[in-house]
């Protein structure tokens, strides 16, 4: 029964979405306040309905309801119980409720603490929100329906994918689904001004949390995801320029683009127009990002022979949102008034060059990714474009961007001087080139490029000290009065600066992760010995070993430097019984920021087995610079301007003030 | 609970979400005032903060000047933009397409998609309530002794039980493990390791490999009076073309069985093949298309090209009997097979689909066809079920 209820939930939610999308937009247009007030409401019985509906499917995974088709199809009743839940998410259809939650999630969030927006404005917002629901509670209901039944009830599951049993995906969809649908709201802010033929600083300022939000969800999301790869695939790669990995990657750099534009628009009230269409190509990413991972958005067209009516579902939606967003644009953007002019040298200046760079980035990176699917399915012929495209490419657009990363912060607004920005940074330029070449020599060889990029990361990172150095005057002022005015700066001032000062980590991270690590494939049999980056390995034997719904033949190392013992690390070939399937789980240690890395390949006659061993010094700082993006992004958030414009009494109180200067 | 009050539960849901949406429309409408008042805030911030980043000497004195310029235009427009806002409403508004719409839609259109995509007469089944109380259904059955064993692996009695369950349920792999696993914790016995052999050859295609042979030679030497062990024996020699042997040993099951024992014909087959006389006999009738292993073994003689035409013809035969005949699961389930195993994909997806036809996915004769679907890689309509990564 609590099957149907869930599914009940959902049909009701079509009809309240439905309800909502329109409603409020006809309210808006006609100045009917309890037409707009019923966006609030609608939006938050949206969001409680699918909170039902997908508790009830949750509930099936947990009791493993196998009457229902889609757990049978990805549970197992033996499966450890946070698979099961995490199962929910890990299939078409459940990936699909997963998102219309959180995109309900943030409608309900835009409704709860939207209400310092103007009321047509957060109407028309939560309209759009809502037709972005409708379409996927159509799609779910009718082609990708998670509470179809079966009856007589199988008695046992197929279970979930082995790849997806790991904690990882419990926690990498919804980080990357929040970011993604966290865009939903940029989006509809977009379309929401479009239609009301009205933009100006204000929106840009009520935009910004939601795209910071969004951003640093994705940030998270994308480095987790990396990580996940690196460690549950075995390859010892930790980014692999796969399609699936692009899609979340291009609305990541469409929407760092958006972040940046739009703090331009909210200060400067210029780039009105260009921040309003990163809005929509941010989403337009995300939704492609959502169906090319889930169904393949080209690769589905060959799956129309078995399901036409998802392919062409999907299609629609695509064309329907972004078509659609874009027509809306190119009708109504001419008659936005365009803001604020600032000469080429200045803050905006820089920010307009980090747009040009990213946007450009973007467009490569969705070239390289398309552009195989679409002769693959027009002509048939089969390319592949891999990492050195991507590297050519996208790493030479990087270069640039790096180096200017640390003179934005230092440029005045309107007009800068970008002499002075030079003489604050010279030192630190300095400091930097110093740093990357003491790290070269502590590693002792490497290309000579290297030195450069791990200059470029520690430019990132010292530039970032030196944006806080500056604006606190240290060196200038005494050193009291400099404490005093670092506290006092905004928290957005410290959150730039640590997303800045992350991205050098990461970029300082990759460099030395690809140029100083080391790759070592030997057949090994018990008792033989491997050096790796100082390290010295000694195979001691397999054992088997039986887990809940796998059994594994698991490698055990000894590792020793200098002819002592400092740690061991098993590492795992597994079988998962009900689908047949082998993963490999690889073996990791750590050692400061750098890792050890033990694969297991195949074994060989006369008790040998290929063993892969990969040292990669420094390659958690790829990820601790993401999280240290995400603080940044947290920290940011957390400032109060961002809440500023909320009628309050604060608001009430200064009323007088300002009519009477009328 | 009956269905009666998962109905209650649906109209009470349906009524909560009407009334939330009629709240706003109930209230009285007022004017949509200050509706810039949020914006005049932003520009009032953005002067503070022009304030400060002159006093940092972010901005210089000349372009601070400009900026606040700026943000004063923008500041005035907004406040003066505010409260006479001609859109704001006169009086009252009355909502009653509205109201009518938001009162209506929910529950026709949620009766009209439910009724067409529930299933509000099945109860929910979770698996525990369903384990202790298994009826007489195999699989739960199954279920409940798998959970078992993964307990306690060392219970030989339960994979003994289970072994020649999962052999008729086609489950070879498991078939294979649960034979081993009896036999390795009970120790052998001529139905354990006649089972082990036929799961072997099964899993080989026919083929009676080494292995299968000598579980077979420990089932005869245990159990000398069953004939089937002795048969694989038998075929195991005719298929390494020992003629002679094979035929010597066929003859003595002959001898021993019965004349009107169930395989006579298969054996009076073998031993004809392998240059023997047999004594006519009364052919029982076979299930329809069911290829025995006789045939089976006979297509293994022949040559390749031979082999593929007669396995064919019979694959032919059968689909042309269940054309008459579409009422015979086994036959589906079988033709299925064959067709997969032969390569011919588009033919095996087309039976597999006049088979779903018969016997519907969400039945329990459709699972079998789903599960077999399943393990030949063919794609089941209205079920996708291709891998996910993410």
């Amino acid at each position: 029964m609590i099957i149907e209820i869930g599914h009940y939930a959902l049909v009701l939610a079509l009809a309240t979405a439905l309800i909502v999308s329109v409603m409020p937009m006809i309210g808006a247009r006609r100045g009917d306040m309890a037409l707009m007030t019923l966006a609030t409401t609608g939006s938050l019985t949206l969001f409680l309905l699918v909170t039902l509906s997908f508790g009830a499917l949750t509930w099936a995974y947990a009791v493993s309801d196998f009457s229902v088709m889609n757990v049978w199809e990805n549970s197992h009743s033996l499966m450890p119980m946070i698979y099961k839940y995490s199962g929910v998410w890990g299939n078409h259809e459940g990936s699909m409720m997963l998102w219309l939650l959180i995109l309900t999630f943030f409608s309900a969030l835009v409704a709860v603490f939207g209400r310092n927006l103007p009321e047509t404005l957060k109407a028309n917002v939560l309209a759009v929100q809502a037709w972005i629901a409708t379409a996927f509670l159509f799609f779910i209901l009718l082609t990708s329906n998670p509470f179809l039944r079966l009856n007589p009830a199988p008695a046992e599951g197929q279970d979930l994918n082995p790849v997806l049993q790991d904690l990882g995906l419990a926690i990498h969809p919804p980080l990357l689904y929040l970011g993604y649908v966290g865009f939903s709201v940029s989006f509809s802010f977009a379309v929401a001004a479009l239609i009301d033929g009205r933009i100006d600083a204000a929106w840009a300022r009520w935009v910004r949390p939601w795209t910071l939000a969004a951003w640093t969800c994705l940030t998270a999301g994308i480095a987790m995801g990396s990580y996940w790869a690196y460690y549950e695939l075995g390859w010892g790669g930790w980014w692999f320029w796969d399609p699936v990995e692009n899609a979340s990657f291009m609305p990541w750099l469409a929407g760092t683009a958006l972040l940046h534009s739009a703090l331009v628009m909210e200060k400067r009230e210029a780039l009105k127009i260009w921040t309003v269409l990163l809005a929509i190509m941010t989403f337009s990413l995300s939704l492609l990002g959502t169906f090319l991972v889930r169904s393949g958005v080209l690769t589905s067209v060959h799956a129309f022979a078995t399901d036409p009516t998802r392919g062409i579902f999907i299609l629609c939606i695509l064309a329907l949102f972004i078509g659609g967003a874009f027509a809306l644009f190119a009708w109504r953007a001419p008659m936005l008034k365009a803001g604020g002019i600032f000469a080429p040298i200045s803050r905006e200046g820089a920010l307009v060059l980090n747009n040009l760079i990213l946007t450009v980035a973007t467009a490569t990176v969705l070239t390289g990714t398309l552009y195989p699917l679409v002769l693959e399915t027009l002509t048939g012929e089969k390319i592949s474009v891999g990492a050195p495209f991507f590297n050519m490419t996208f790493g030479l657009l990087m270069l640039p961007l790096l180096v200017v990363v640390p003179f934005g912060p230092m440029l005045a607004w309107k007009r800068g001087d970008l002499l002075g920005a030079f003489q604050r940074l010279y030192a630190f330029a300095g400091l930097a080139l110093l740093a990357g070449l003491a790290f070269y020599y502590a590693q002792h060889g490497g290309p000579v490029m290297a030195i450069f990029g791990l200059a470029l990361g520690f430019w990132g990172m010292f530039g970032a000290l030196a944006d806080l150095w500056h604006r606190g005057g240290f060196g200038k002022a005494k050193f009291s009065v400099a404490v005093r005015r670092l506290a006092g700066l905004p928290r957005s001032a410290f959150g730039a600066a640590i997303g800045h000062f992350g991205l050098g980590v990461t970029v300082l991270g990759i460099v030395s992760a690809t140029t100083f690590g080391t790759e070592t494939v030997v057949e090994m049999k018990p008792g033989a010995s491997v050096d790796a980056g100082g390290y010295s390995l000694t195979f001691d034997g397999m054992r088997d070993a039986v887990g809940p719904n796998y059994t594994e033949s698991r490698g055990h190392f000894t590792v020793a430097r200098g002819g002592v013992t400092v740690a061991d690390v098993w590492s795992a070939k597994r079988l998962y019984t009900a689908r047949r399937m082998p993963t490999t789980e690889a073996g990791i240690l750590s050692f400061g920021a750098s890792q050890l890395y033990v694969s297991l390949g195949d074994a060989m006659d006369g008790g040998g087995i290929v063993v892969r061993i990969w040292w990669k010094p420094f390659i958690l700082c790829i990820w601790g610079g993401a999280l240290v993006m995400m603080f940044g992004g947290f920290v940011s958030l957390s400032d109060r301007r961002l809440r500023v414009g909320a009628p309050s009494r604060r608001a009430k109180a200064a009323r007088p003030r300002l009519e009477a200067a009328e | 609970m009956g269905p009666m009050v998962l109905w209650i539960i649906l109209a009470l849901l349906t009524a909560a979400v009407a009334a939330s949406l009629l709240v706003p429309l109930a209230r009285r409408s007022q004017a949509a005032s200050g509706k810039r008042a949020g914006e005049v805030e932003v520009y009032r911030d953005q002067l503070k903060e022009l304030q400060r980043d002159r006093a940092q000497g972010l901005i210089g004195a000349e372009e601070a000047e400009y900026a606040r310029a700026e943000i004063g235009r923008r500041l005035i427009a907004a406040a003066a933009g505010d409260g006479g806002d001609p859109t704001s409403v006169q009086g009252p508004v009355r909502h009653r397409i509205a109201t009518a719409i938001v009162t209506l839609l929910p529950p026709a259109l949620g009766l009209c998609l439910y009724l067409g995509l529930g299933n509000p007469g099945l109860p929910d089944q979770p698996l525990e309530a369903r384990l202790a109380d298994p009826g007489s259904n195999l699989a739960l059955l199954v279920a409940k002794a798998e959970r078992h064993l993964a307990e306690d692996p060392n219970d030989g009695g339960g994979w003994d039980l289970l072994a020649p369950i999962y052999f008729r349920t086609s489950r070879f792999g498991d078939a294979e493990m649960a034979f081993r696993n009896a036999i390795r914790i009970l120790g052998p016995n001529a139905a354990r390791q006649s089972g082990l052999g036929e799961t072997l050859v099964t899993l080989n295609d026919g083929i009676v490999t080494e292995e299968a042979r000598a579980s077979f030679e420990q089932a005869a030497k245990l159990d000398p009076d069953n004939p089937r062990p002795r048969f694989y024996l038998g075929l195991g020699l005719e298929q390494a073309g020992r003629a002679a042997e094979a035929k010597a040993v066929f003859e003595e099951i002959a001898g021993k069985s019965p004349p009107d024992a169930p395989w006579m014909p298969l054996l009076n087959e073998h031993i004809a093949k392998n240059g023997g006389e047999t004594k006519p006999a009364d052919a029982p009738s076979r299930a329809p298309g069911n290829p025995t292993s006789q045939d089976v073994a006979a297509a293994q003689d022949m040559s390749q090209g031979d082999r593929q035409t007669m396995i064919r013809g019979m694959v032919e035969s059968l689909a042309a009997r269940l054309k008459e005949d579409p009422d015979n699961l086994e036959g589906w389930l079988r033709l299925v097979r064959s067709y997969s195993v032969l390569g011919d994909k588009p033919k095996a997806q087309e039976a597999l689909d006049q088979g779903l036809a018969r016997f519907p996915a969400a039945g329990r004769e459709g699972q079998q066809l789903v599960a077999l679907a399943t393990e030949m890689g063919l794609a089941v309509k209205g079920a996708d079920r291709e891998g996910v990564t993410q």
